[in-house]
């Protein structure tokens, strides 16, 4: 899942150009702060690669990545190899 | 429903959504210094980052850990006392390339002479963003500003490549829109003892877009993107053909010994083991 917080995004549509596999669109009304926000249109499409979520210069977009993604079997699903430091 | 972003922890709450024009890539290059550090596996609470007048000094009041914000283009001189006096902190510096190339140019030619433990990250806007878009030393030729109505004819200082001839063990230059060199760099940089300089050429759609006919932020990104050429295919290149191009890569990767060992062994060899100022986290002071 791609989450995109309202409150926080000013509308500069770096997502769309840094996407590799083009999953935003841009909205095409403007919500009350005047903002056309994008949406996530082809969510198929996503890798999960995290490129979006460090280029949001306004930290407005999260992907819900799983920590243990590149195990392919769920045989060692209890561990967590830490990461990410939270 | 939603899970909070994943730099959130790490930025004080309140003060968001931040202050940085739309588009700027301030921003982006803050998520890419705090990925880098989760990659590097560094201790969050040991790391005091300082900065110096300009847009992207306003970094570290965002980030929530120790910081110092201090005067124009003395960033530099403020953390070689920083790390002098305690050596166990990671200082970060964060400059513009106003603070960075033009006030605090022989701060920088110096830090990086004495080969200090610090982790530089200069955020190069071309322009003098926060006082109207005057052109800056870093600005490319013919490029145009509220200084230069006919364009600029002065070339542009090259920071990258200066910070290595200067004696640093690590150098760097990429741009805002290869992002996951930017994270892979900075971790680098904050794992390499010595001084080590990370330069991203970053966008300013407010000023140096809309005086370079480039208003909207995905037409800065796309002429950073196409004008950028690697290292080693540079190497390969004329003069002419790497007109208005930004050349990327690494330009220094090294080991020399570091200021601050120097200081510690010249004061074993003097005082016998005893330092007059230990680290600040020692209680006997």
């Amino acid at each position: 899942m791609i989450y995109i917080d309202e409150d926080y995004c000013k509308g500069c549509h770096i997502c769309l150009y840094m996407c590799y596999k083009n999953v935003y669109a841009i909205s095409k009304e403007a919500n009350k702060k005047g903002v056309q926000l994008p949406y996530v249109n082809f969510e198929d499409r996503c890798t999960k690669c995290g490129v979006c979520e460090i280029v949001c210069p306004d930290q407005a977009i999260t992907v819900d990545i799983d920590p243990n993604w590149w195990i392919e079997n769920n045989e060692y699903e209890n561990f967590n190899p830490n990461m990410t430091m939270q | 429903m939603s899970k909070p972003n994943r730099f959130i922890p790490y930025l004080r709450e309140d003060r968001l959504p931040h202050i940085f024009c739309l588009g700027c890539g301030n921003g982006s290059i803050m998520n890419a210094f705090l990925a880098g550090m989760e990659k590097a596996e560094m201790d969050f609470e040991n790391i005091a980052m300082v900065s110096g007048i300009g847009c992207s000094s306003r970094i570290p009041g965002y980030v929530k850990c120790d910081s110092l914000h201090s005067t124009h283009g003395r960033a530099l001189s403020f953390a070689t006392g920083l790390k002098v006096s305690n050596p166990d902190l990671d200082v970060v510096v964060f400059t513009g390339d106003g603070d960075c190339a033009s006030i605090g140019g022989n701060h920088l030619i110096h830090a990086a002479r004495r080969n200090i433990n610090l982790t530089v990250i200069c955020i190069n806007n071309n322009i003098y963003g926060m006082t109207g878009g005057q052109i800056s030393p870093t600005s490319p030729k013919g490029s145009f500003g509220t200084t230069a109505p006919y364009g600029t004819e002065d070339n542009p200082f090259n920071l990258a490549e200066l910070v290595a001839t200067a004696g640093a063990t690590y150098s760097a230059r990429w741009t805002t829109s290869h992002i996951e060199n930017v994270v892979t760099s900075i971790k680098t940089a904050l794992k390499n003892p010595g001084f080590s300089f990370v330069e991203v050429v970053s966008q300013c759609p407010t000023y140096y877009g809309r005086k370079n006919k480039l208003r909207t932020p995905t037409a800065m990104a796309v002429t950073l993107k196409v004008n950028s050429v690697l290292k080693s295919k540079a190497q390969n290149m004329s003069p002419k053909a790497l007109e208005g191009k930004i050349v990327v890569g690494e330009f220094a990767n090294k080991s020399k010994a570091e200021f601050t060992d120097n200081i510690e062994k010249l004061v074993q060899a003097k005082s016998g083991g005893k330092k007059v100022i230990n680290s600040a986290f020692e209680a006997e002071l």
